[in-house]
């Protein structure tokens, strides 16, 4: 008979070998990516490992190794263990039913119902009274560590119907789990911003240095923005030095402060499914363009980091191109010459702004160090005025409204995993029956899961304790 | 040397002392010195217990940073995990012929280690770091155990003269080995696991992404990894006997190196709690 494709679909990502397969290939894979650096054939050290291994490169270049977590085979991969989880937290499902069935059967159970239907039978001595052969039988079972009750002549000892859900909800968590990481992919957006002191900039694409947005990503009904409010250089609470530390505040289109908090390690500002931390600090510097006649045209901030690199110990994030009166540009870089104690920067307590100003061609035009409200006349006659020299955040922005469900996902895997560690499954019904050959002892033994035993143990241990009894052994 | 020090030496001539005695009690089947190997071995924690809590009190967090700190945290969970099972079930024991050794190595690699104090940097400090790191405790504690228990069974397996198998008789039946094997395997499974997501909430707060495939991260996917497909082989395809229990054994190594290994071969923002990198 010709099976229906879903059906010899789902006996595929139902078998047991693919998913060990799958499982062992996202672990070699793995293995694999971390002696590999990972990024853009652009980057410094991929590029460097490159020249290194000449051999290995054009392989792992085929493979799509350098962006081993990102690569097509990979993320095949990853949904096919989806789907196949998928398949057998279903099954995994049906088997949980049925024991949570026969449970409830069980504990429904009494004597004459096992009598009837069982599946271990073991003849004992006829002297042996019932209530004797039960207690006997008892003793036997909490000796290998199962404790059983007794109702009438039935000995019991049934697991509630719950503790049969541990591995589908185990299951069942981690399809869900592999979901939600693949929607958050999707709908997530995390990016990199400066923002100066007592700026505010919307949480658009265009604020942001560094951007990266799920495909689902949606930026048209963002209408917040965000500001940095203040700037402590040093904030500590307790012992625990915190390092420099803004002040952050969300803003909804209409300008109403939303939260505002300090912002350190640790201690994002979290609105929502907004996210803002922040990762490094830099100065700011606001710059005015005044004409000839000293009215303003024109204003500016222009952000500068720190930097080991350079002599003065700070580098324009982006330098300033300005127009003068003629159209011709002017390429401003404004740097915070810093002071060096003992190899280490540190903010000088008097800050003050290197002006350097260049032709589009890169001529050096002037060169001068100026205070804050100090002005430069450049070679235009325009006037460059530094109306300001503070601080600047860099946050690092993330938008991903999947995170709840990602928890949620953990809570329900956790949940069944723990179930599964946890939980004993076993049925274990006993009583004393007569047959022709006189009396009996029936039992109905199921042990699943966490039973300090098992049924061979169980069969020996009644064997030796019921038919070697006082030297009477009942072949 | 400070008292903690001190203390320290203590607590490995103690577990040095367990680990001859299981040697000794085991090879010439004298099961009085087993049992006097886990006494040594519960009463070296005593020292260890004293001497980080001295330096707990003394560096004002506890046993996570720093290689030192963190082999002596694993080493403390290790030794506390066996002779707990050992108390409750003493015929586990002999198990402590595989685990005492591992703890002597891990508390002895830390005793040649520096032993300074490294600062809780912002980024570390967090009440996720103890739950994080209880849980990776508790996992390689678990999987040691599964690890001792694996040799234990290949041990009697493979004594052909007989000789293994009756220096260890007083573990319980091989199957019953078996099944305690995978169920330390499942424990471990399940903290591990609990040390993947801590550390991904945490991850969150800290730097604003929950994963980002960075080598420690990646090394303790795999070992979750491995053990899954270690509880596959055994519940799916019905793997018994020495190739189970082998990869119990050769799954153990993997895990302590994602723990303490990774942080040292790679390069990695996660490497902070063994001092490297500035996570
Ligand atoms: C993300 C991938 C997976 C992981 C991490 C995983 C993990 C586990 C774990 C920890 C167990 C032992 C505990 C339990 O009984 O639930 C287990 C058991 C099992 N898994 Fe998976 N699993 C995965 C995917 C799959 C897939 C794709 C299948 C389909 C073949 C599958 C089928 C089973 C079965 C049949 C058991 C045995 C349950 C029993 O006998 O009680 N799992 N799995």
């Amino acid at each position: 008979m010709i099976r229906s494709v879903p059906r010899k679909i789902a006996t595929v990502l139902g078998s047991a070998r693919l998913a060990i397969w799958l499982l062992m290939f996202v672990g070699a894979w793995s293995m694999l990516a971390t002696f590999v650096p990972q990024g853009d054939s652009s980057l410094p050290e991929v590029a460097a490992w490159a020249v290194a291994h000449p051999v290995i490169e054009s392989a792992v270049r085929l493979l799509g190794l350098h962006a081993a977590f990102s690569t097509l085979l990979f993320r095949v991969a990853v949904v096919a263990l989806a789907a196949a989880t998928a398949t057998c937290a279903w099954r995994r499902t049906k088997v949980a039913i049925v024991r949570m069935r026969t449970l409830r059967t069980a504990a429904g159970a009494d004597a004459e119902s096992l009598t009837a239907e069982h599946d271990l039978e073991m003849t004992i001595r006829p002297s042996l009274s019932d209530a004797d052969a039960l207690s006997k039988a008892a003793g036997v079972l909490a000796a290998v560590g199962i404790r059983t009750r007794q109702r009438g002549t039935l000995l019991f000892s049934v697991s509630p119907g719950w503790t049969v859900w541990g591995s589908p909800v185990f299951h069942g968590g981690l399809v869900a789990l592999i979901l939600v990481l693949l929607l958050s992919g999707f709908l997530r957006s995390e990016g990199l911003m400066g923002v100066a002191v007592g700026d505010t900039v919307p949480d658009a694409p265009e604020s942001y240095g560094v951007l990266e947005s799920g495909v689902l990503r949606d930026w048209q009904n963002v209408q917040r923005s965000i500001r940095v409010d203040a700037f402590d250089t040093e904030y500590r609470t307790g012992s625990i030095d915190r390092g420099p530390v803004p002040t952050v505040s969300v803003l909804d289109g209409a300008g109403n402060v939303i939260k505002s908090q300090r912002v350190y390690p640790n201690n994002p500002l979290q609105t929502g499914s907004l996210t803002v931390h922040a990762t490094e600090f830099g100065f700011a510097a606001t710059l005015a363009v005044l004409d000839k006649g000293g009215v303003e045209r024109g204003r500016a901030i222009q952000l500068i980091d720190i930097s080991e690199e350079t002599s003065g110990g700070t580098v324009p994030v982006e330098p300033l191109s300005l127009a003068d009166d003629k159209g011709n540009r002017l390429v401003v870089a404004v740097t915070v010459p810093m002071e060096r104690r003992g190899g280490e920067l540190s903010v000088p307590q008097e800050r003050v702004a290197r002006v350097e100003v260049f032709a589009a061609d890169g001529t050096p035009v002037l060169d001068e160090v100026i205070a804050p409200a100090g002005e430069i006349v450049l070679p235009t006659g325009s006037t460059l005025r530094l109306d300001e020299l503070g601080y600047y955040a860099r946050l690092s922005v993330v938008d991903d409204p999947a995170i709840p469900f990602l928890y949620a996902a953990l809570a329900v895997a956790g949940m069944g995993l723990t179930l599964v560690v946890a939980a004993r499954q076993q049925l274990v019904l006993v009583t004393v029956a007569e047959s022709v050959d006189g009396p009996m002892l029936v039992a109905k033994l199921r042990l699943w899961r966490n039973v300090p035993t098992n049924r061979t143990e169980i069969e020996r241990e009644l064997a030796e304790a019921f038919q070697t009894d006082e030297g009477e052994r009942v072949s | 040397m400070t008292t903690e020090i001190v203390l320290m030496w203590v607590a490995l001539t103690g577990f040095v002392v367990a680990t001859a005695m299981f040697v000794f009690g085991v090879t010439f089947a004298k099961e009085r010195f087993v049992r006097i190997a886990v006494i040594a071995a519960s009463l070296g924690l005593v020292p260890q217990i004293m001497a980080l809590g001295v330096r707990w009190a003394r560096v004002g967090h506890g046993p996570y940073i720093g290689y030192y700190e963190v082999a002596n945290g694993l080493t403390l969970f290790v030794v506390a995990f066996f002779v707990i099972a050992a108390w409750r079930n003493p015929r586990l024991s002999a198990a402590g012929i595989a685990i005492m050794p591992v703890a002597v190595l891990l508390l002895g690699g830390a005793m040649l280690a520096s032993k300074d104090s490294l600062p809780l940097t912002p980024n570390l400090a967090s009440y996720w770091l103890f739950i994080h790191v209880a849980f990776a405790n508790l996992a390689f504690a678990a999987f040691v155990a599964s690890f001792g228990l694996g040799v234990a069974y290949v041990l009697r397996k493979r004594s052909t003269s007989g000789k293994w198998a009756q220096r260890l008789q007083k573990l319980p039946a091989q199957d019953v080995v078996e099944e305690l094997t995978t169920r330390f395997v499942l424990a471990g499974f399940l903290f591990w696991g609990a040390m993947i997501a801590s550390g991904a909430i945490w991850a969150n707060q800290a730097w604003g992404r929950y994963w980002g495939w960075d080598p420690i991260e990646t090394w303790s996917l795999i070992v979750w990894v491995i053990y899954a497909v270690y509880l596959h082989v055994r519940f799916t395809l019905g793997w018994k006997g020495e190739r189970l229990a082998w990869f119990a054994i050769a799954a153990m190594p993997i895990s302590l190196f994602a723990l303490l290994g990774t942080p040292i071969v790679f390069n990695s923002i996660h490497g902070g709690y063994i001092g490297r990198a500035d996570g």
